[in-house]
């Protein structure tokens, strides 16, 4: 491989894995606080790119504008749907949290896929261009609107970072990821903490959607693809490990470029597979299991 | 008070210490004759399908929750494995000339495999793993589906050859309903044995469990296995009545339609889901007009009983049996 395609697949895999970070950030603060392995954040990012859609089309508002829609649509959204099913659902737990937080997020997914099908139709919906023009980086030209949303999603991560650790409510979400009932016993409302955290999951998913919409039209089924992303994310650094999916998430990108430079891009899933079970065998816990942990 | 035994009730305990060791109730076994004795009873082709479709279902959500209601895995890669069956008989009896009676075995073997891999892999851990590298290898399959035509014909559909020279859905019920009585019996013998006891234990707590010296892994693994196998079974003989396959069969969506109707029936109690199949599958027949929003209410229906009430049809009718017998013993004290 000669300098020009390892750029390349530099380039490409970052910018790929810096919507990785972003969509698997949320998943595992979800996990890390809430142990609930969510199945319907996929579901999210299409929200805010149906979000950012209208924002832009059919609103006619600026793509700054349109993103903050978007995010915020998402976090009520996010919000609303935390209290109505995973706050009755904790209540009435009787063990067994996983697996029932696990189905009822199924059944979330399935449920807010059809209603986007059945109300917005199958029609893919997207924009041309969020910010338009191109970016030359050394001989290569990268749509502006690719650099933007990479942009767009790390300065999401390092906010979102910032608030984790300088923030009095970042410290409660990190304090109840550690231990509940410690949390808990120092005054912290766990069930405030709990909606906020998947609302804000839900937030970081739309952002991904949304700054990505003029390359992934909106559908009702375009969710599938990030969920799986990110769950490989997830599992490769292991799960909960908040920190680990920054370094997860950009490996994952360029693994999927070489993968696809060298075998075709068919191929990236069956790479993806052998390279999850290979961790399955070998390092259960993850790559940066319990080591790393928020 | 001393109850004496008349002639009656000594037959019917009798007899129902005998369908014990086969696995059945006297009510289990009335309402499967009955259900043997529908298909020479159904004369509207339709209402024929259905009853296939709802056995078919019934069996797949029986084998679903055998690791789903006992070892607490669902397994997200369900449909997957069923569509592997599938495939694989299919390509049996076209490519290799077959009979479909030996390749749905064959197809059956194909899916208890994978799931054995999926199993050995990832049972070590908490049962999400299992679900999500199922999943994973579901999604996988599903694309090579769509990707290798020459073999598998891709999204223009594969044509498999039937079971029976007709399409008429008659003879395929007898089928359908041998292989689901063969398996509801199957799976009440296990999960009455032994092995339906370490089963037990390990969805409660794996710890204690291993301390009373149930191997965790191999338990899992064999369970994750017979679910594999029957879903692959079953795979095989829809690919043999409907006649067409595509990778769509493979999709996520199969598998939560599977689970919808396991959780509704009740996990850990085999009838419940199979019970539950004969009631949603007609009631969604009949809401298809409602087209996607049908699968709105599937998921709508999933989230409230998770939450209001995880243990589906088999915990109604087992807590109203302990009301009767509540009422009834205090009645006999006073």
């Amino acid at each position: 491989m000669d300098s020009a395609v390892v750029s390349d697949i530099l380039i490409g895999g970052v910018l790929r894995g810096g919507m990785y970070v972003l969509m698997a950030m949320g998943l595992s603060l979800v996990f890390g606080v809430m142990k609930i392995p969510n199945f319907a954040h996929g579901e999210f990012y299409m929200i805010g790119a149906y979000l950012c859609y209208f924002s832009v089309a059919v609103w006619g508002l600026p793509a700054p504008v349109a993103i903050i829609v978007a995010a915020l649509g998402a976090f009520m959204i996010g919000a609303i749907i935390e209290r109505i099913t995973f706050y009755p659902l904790r209540k009435r737990s009787q063990g067994n949290w996983i697996l029932n937080s696990f189905l009822v997020t199924a059944g979330l997914s399935f449920v807010l896929q059809n209603l986007a099908q059945g109300w917005l139709g199958v029609t893919f919906r997207g924009v041309p261009q969020l910010w338009g023009g191109t970016l030359a980086i050394g001989g290569m030209h990268i749509s502006m609107d690719r650099v933007m949303a990479f942009g767009i999603a790390m300065s999401t991560v390092t906010v979102f970072w910032l608030f984790l650790k300088k923030t009095k409510t970042g410290s409660a979400i990190r304090a109840v990821s550690e231990h509940e009932t410690g949390a808990k016993l120092m005054g912290i409302n766990l069930n405030t903490i709990h909606t906020l955290t998947f609302a804000l999951s839900c937030m970081l998913a739309a952002i991904a959607g949304a700054a990505l919409l003029s390359i992934i039209p909106a559908s009702p089924f375009m969710g599938l693809q990030p969920l799986y992303k990110s769950w490989f994310v997830v599992i490769l650094v292991g799960l909960g490990n908040i920190e680990a999916v920054i370094i997860g998430g950009f490996m994952v990108g360029i693994i999927e470029m070489v993968a696809s430079y060298n075998f075709g891009a068919g191929f990236q899933d069956v790479i993806s597979l052998s390279i999850i079970i290979l961790v399955l065998l070998f390092k259960p816990s993850g790559l940066f299991g319990k080591k790393l942990k928020v | 008070m001393i109850i004496k035994p008349n002639s009656s009730t000594g037959f019917i305990d009798a007899l129902t210490k005998k369908l014990n060791i086969i696995g059945l109730s006297p009510l289990s076994l009335s309402l499967f004759i009955l259900l043997g004795l529908s298909p020479g009873l159904i004369q509207d082709e339709y209402v024929m399908h259905m009853l296939v479709v709802c056995l078919l279902f019934g069996t797949l959500a029986m084998g679903f929750d055998l690791s789903a209601g006992f070892i607490g895995v669902a397994n997200w890669g369900y449909g997957a494995l069923m569509g592997l069956g599938a495939y694989t008989s299919a390509l049996l009896v076209v490519k290799l000339g077959f009979t479909p009676w030996i390749s749905i075995f064959a197809g059956a073997l194909m899916a208890a495999l994978l799931g054995l891999i999926i199993g050995l892999l990832t049972l070590r851990m908490e049962g999400m793993f299992a679900a999500i590298l199922a999943w994973f290898v579901g999604l996988v399959l599903m694309a090579l589906c769509a990707a290798l035509v020459p073999l598998t014909r891709g999204a223009l559909g594969l044509n498999v050859p039937l079971f029976f020279d007709t399409g008429w859905a008659k003879q395929y019920a007898y089928v359908m309903f041998f292989i689901c009585l063969a398996t509801f019996i199957v799976l009440r013998l296990i999960t009455k044995s032994n092995l339906g006891l370490a089963f037990n234990a390990l969805g409660q707590d794996v710890e204690a469990a291993r301390t009373s010296g149930v191997n965790p892994m191999k338990y899992k693994v064999i369970n994750f296995t017979i679910s594999c196998f029957i879903a692959g079974l079953c795979g095989g003989f829809y690919a043999h009545f409907i006649g067409i396959l595509t990778p769509d069969i493979m999709s996520t969506k199969k598998t939560v339609e599977i689970l919808v109707i396991a959780y509704i029936g009740g996990r850990g109690s085999i009838w419940g889901p199979l019970l539950a199949a004969f009631m949603i599958i007609p009631a969604f027949e009949y809401l298809n007009f409602l087209m996607e929003y049908k699968f709105v209410i599937y998921g709508v229906l999933l989230i409230a009983v998770m939450i209001f009430y995880p243990s589906g049809i088999s915990g109604l009718w087992n807590s109203l049996i302990s009301l009767i017998t509540n009422k009834l013993s205090r009645k006999e004290k006073v």
